[in-house]
């Protein structure tokens, strides 16, 4: 073999390797989770403030778009649904790679259960590995979070998964994303007008500790020591649920740990009041995850935390976060009309009380 | 370790590699390791004791029967080599195969008692294609037409040689010796061709034989709803899965074996193109064909009993047809044989022998008829439609052999074709019947496609190499022309998590 036909067999292999990537994140599955990191990876370098990390209590629940309108604040989430704690390191890194956020949020919710119920189902550990562009750190975390060692390649390498998704590369969305870049016109929120009520209770007041599964213990530990190490700024919120004493008891363990290592801790279920937070009309589940209603009053409190606590410069008017301000202005259209929707779901829901009684 | 799993990829890879980075006469070392290597994991390890058991006894006896010039004492040694190895194989695979018998038998006739135990034993991986290859260089020795190599571990290579003991080709030690030992150094040609081979084997395998798959499961496996044509039609799908599935992994293995340089023999040449049984088996499954030809059927007419009886044939039914009878009867041995080497059961040894035995005798006894038909409908005998006719007869008789070799047993099968032909609903093929069969339309399609791309390629390969035209275009066609064919595997083959392929067919021989 000559060096010429040497030269031939890299640039085809190359070619195939840039095609082979295009074509896998066009194929993979096409929704919220994949439209969310699409989004993330668009946003030019440097220009997120706050990344929030978690499972499915963040993007449901945190307008970026309202944050923004009303404090010239960018956030964004890189959140999926039933995310494992094992994860939130790799995010970080993932998001340090063209981000340099002042702050850093994590949602606790998945660190109160086992993992066991979180692997059960491989599609969430799926929901993160196959939404990463691939990278050296894509790798680590597959390694991290998938045991079996004979099954990792289908995750190396997720066209073994998704190659059968190929009747959906008709779809705008699909074909789009061979970069995986395209801009989120929400920035990661997603919007439910569903009412579901629930019945919420409030146990602000309770003391008293319940330890957490071991594992999501140390998860949680090398995350903070992560955090420490590398001098992040990091805030560890709890979204508001339905909530028992249990959980309860174990959030005021993970409070516990993450004061000890110095960082926030904020537990919007002790907040009921002041969220203005209504379990018959805010919840699309029956309080496990928010409607636009809880999403607007969650994001009203966080946005006022945030630009009370830290001092993130107010970037409105630069025309560097042109797109935020488009989005601000698509979520007031979308807000408009969402509310009408879910003030009829509301009244539906009231009348099919009524009839019951 | 399928060969179109991702490990065997990453193994075939490795190997490739080092193959081409070590000093040249360490190659065949590194072939032998990697063989070994992968009979290991094939299964349970101890399972390789028995092809080295094997691989022993045959070199031992080929060194004996060299070295002796007594023809007593070497006809003794390769008795004796041929009846070890016939008994390992026999016992490993057909131990069952009289109880399967009595016990089918036992079921259906009142008379007879009970039922006869049924032994497991583990069998090794691809015994039946070295078991042959090693036979055939053992007789090559005998006869004088081969010599015998004197290096155990160089035999052992030619023994375990990794691509071929998974579903063939049967290897002839004298069309490979060179190659197998001789350092090869890395040629472009011959490894970008051994690579397009592969593909090509992919695309057959994981694009064809598992989307015709679909259908034929679906049919065969709950016949008494799918009667009539449906069963015709599965059975068509299932001559198509075979040839992909069974061609796909011979083009893979063949290409495995280029990109080290070493051609080992074509295993098949467009077969159902053929126009008659006999041109089909000279173009499918070509090495089992000339293995049972030149090692059973040649010899055995060379023996003294069949020249008696011959002779006594001769002399009670005249010379002509006395000859016809005996040859008739060395032809049932032979049918018999590749009926049998496909496995222990009845429905293999007529599906895949005996019933062609039959195609073959009825065609030659009947030619008088044949021709007087000819005659009548004034056929043109070197005319275009009666060539195609002739194939498309050809097809649907090698087709009836397949029904047998899909089927659960014998007696399914005799059963499908009482229900295939005592139901009549042709209506299946355009009242949307077909499209409830496991493919959905856009399935359907691709499937249509894909076999149409199949046709045409082997139309193409009729008239010389498909990768030869391919080399002659211009970079930007034939890279469009790669990407396009690699992409269309990627995409339309089935594969990956949840999702099980099925092995390959011949690989459980």
């Amino acid at each position: 073999m000559n060096k010429r036909q040497a030269l031939k067999a890299v640039a085809f292999v190359l070619i195939f390797l840039f095609l082979l990537r295009s074509v896998t994140y066009m194929l993979r599955t096409n929704g919220t989770i994949k439209e969310i990191f699409v989004g993330f990876y668009a946003e030019p370098k440097d220009t997120i403030d706050v990344i929030m990390i978690g499972s499915s209590p963040v993007y449901p629940y945190y307008i970026a778009p309202k944050i923004w309108g009303e404090h010239g604040i960018t956030c964004y989430p890189l959140s999926t649904n039933q995310q494992r704690p094992r994860a939130a390191v790799y995010l970080v890194e993932e998001a340090l790679k063209t981000q340099s956020p002042g702050l850093f949020i994590f949602e606790l919710r998945q660190y109160a259960y086992e993992e066991s119920m979180m692997t059960e189902n491989m599609a969430y550990t799926r929901g993160v590995t196959d939404n990463l562009k691939y990278s050296l750190n894509r790798i680590n975390l597959i390694n991290d979070m998938v045991p079996e060692v004979s099954e990792r390649y289908t995750y190396y390498f997720d066209i073994f998964k998704y190659h059968s998704n190929w009747k959906t590369i008709i779809l705008p969305d699909q074909y789009t994303s061979f970069l995986y870049e395209r801009k989120h016109p929400l920035k990661g929120f997603e919007l439910n007008t569903d009412v579901v009520a629930g019945e919420g209770k409030d146990y602000s007041r309770l003391a008293g500790t319940m330890q957490i599964p071991a594992e999501q213990e140390e998860m949680l530990c090398r995350l903070l020591e992560y955090l420490k190490e590398n001098d992040l700024n990091a805030l560890f919120l709890v979204s508001p649920m339905k909530m028992d004493e249990e959980m309860q008891k174990k959030y005021n363990y993970m409070e516990e740990i993450i004061v000890q290592y110095g960082y926030r801790y904020l537990n919007l279920n002790d907040y009921y009041e002041e969220l203005g937070l209504d379990f018959a009309t805010d919840f699309y589940d029956g309080g496990g995850h928010t409607n636009i209603l809880g999403a607007q009053k969650c994001t009203e409190f966080l946005g006022h935390y945030l630009a009370e606590y830290y001092n993130f410069e107010d970037k409105r008017g630069d025309e560097k976060y042109d797109s935020w301000q488009t989005a601000y202005e698509y979520w007031q259209e979308c807000c408009k009309e969402g509310m009408e929707i879910v003030e009829g779901n509301i009244e539906g829901a009231q009348k099919d009380e009524e009839g019951k009684e | 370790m399928n060969i179109t799993s991702f490990a065997f990829l990453c193994f075939y890879a490795v190997v490739l590699f080092l193959y081409y980075l070590i000093p040249k006469k360490a190659q065949w070392m590194l072939l032998l390791a990697a063989s070994i290597l992968y009979f290991l994991t094939a299964g349970e390890l101890w399972l390789i004791a028995y092809p080295a058991v094997s691989v022993t006894a045959v070199f031992i006896g080929a060194l004996c029967i060299e070295k002796t010039k007594e023809p007593v004492k070497r006809k003794r040694v390769l008795s004796f080599v041929v009846l070890f190895c016939l008994v390992l194989l026999i016992v490993l695979k057909y131990s069952n195969f009289g109880a399967y018998t009595y016990n089918g038998l036992a079921a259906r006739i009142p008379f007879l008692p009970g039922s006869l135990p049924e032994l497991h034993f583990l069998v090794p991986l691809g015994i039946s294609f070295y078991t042959l290859a090693l036979l055939g260089y053992l007789f090559d020795v005998y006869y004088e037409i081969g010599r015998a190599q004197h290096n155990f571990l160089k035999f052992a290579l030619f023994g375990f040689y990794f691509p071929v003991v998974i579903s063939g080709p049967i290897l002839r030690y004298r069309d490979v010796e060179g190659q197998l030992y001789e350092g090869h150094k890395l040629d472009y040609k011959q490894v970008t061709y051994g690579l397009q081979r592969i593909l090509w084997g992919f695309f057959k395998k994981l694009v064809i034989a598992e989307r015709m798959a679909v259908i034929v499961n679906t049919v065969y496996g709950d016949y008494a709803s799918y009667p009539g044509a449906y069963i015709f039609i599965a059975t068509v799908c299932f001559a198509f899965q075979l040839y992909a599935d069974f061609s796909g992994g011979i083009d893979i293995v063949i290409g495995i074996s280029e990109t080290f340089g070493i051609r080992i023999a074509e295993n098949f040449s467009t077969p159902f193109f053929s126009r008659s049984i006999q041109e089909f088996w000279r173009r499918w499954h070509i090495t089992l064909g000339v293995w049972m030809k030149d090692y059973l059927f040649f010899p055995l007419q060379r023996t003294r009993r069949f020249s008696d009886m011959q002779a006594a044939l001769k002399k009670r039914f005249g010379k002509k047809a006395g000859k016809k009878m005996a040859a008739y009867g060395a032809m049932f041995v032979l049918w018999f044989a590749v009926g049998m080497w496909h496995g222990g059961s009845w429905k293999l040894i007529v599906g895949s022998g005996i019933l062609h035995w039959s195609y073959i005798v009825l065609g030659e006894i009947g030619q008088p008829l044949w021709n007087k038909l000819y005659a009548v409908f004034k056929v043109k005998k070197d005319g275009r439609v009666f060539g195609i006719f002739q194939q498309v007869r050809t097809f649907l008789l090698v087709c009836g052999g397949f029904l047998f070799f899909r089927s659960a047993c014998f007696f399914t099968a005799c059963d499908m074709y009482r229900k295939m032909f005592t139901t009549w609903n042709p209506q299946v093929f355009w009242n949307g019947a077909l499209l409830q069969l496991g493919l959905d339309p856009v399935e359907f399609v691709i499937a249509v496609v894909s076999l149409l791309l199949l046709l045409a390629v082997s139309v193409l390969q009729q008239k010389g190499s498909v990768r030869d035209r391919l080399a002659g275009k211009n970079i930007a066609v034939r890279w469009i022309v790669l990407y396009a064919l690699l992409f269309y595997v990627i995409l339309l083959g089935y594969y990956g998590p949840g999702y099980s392929a099925a092995e390959f067919i011949y690989q459980g021989f």
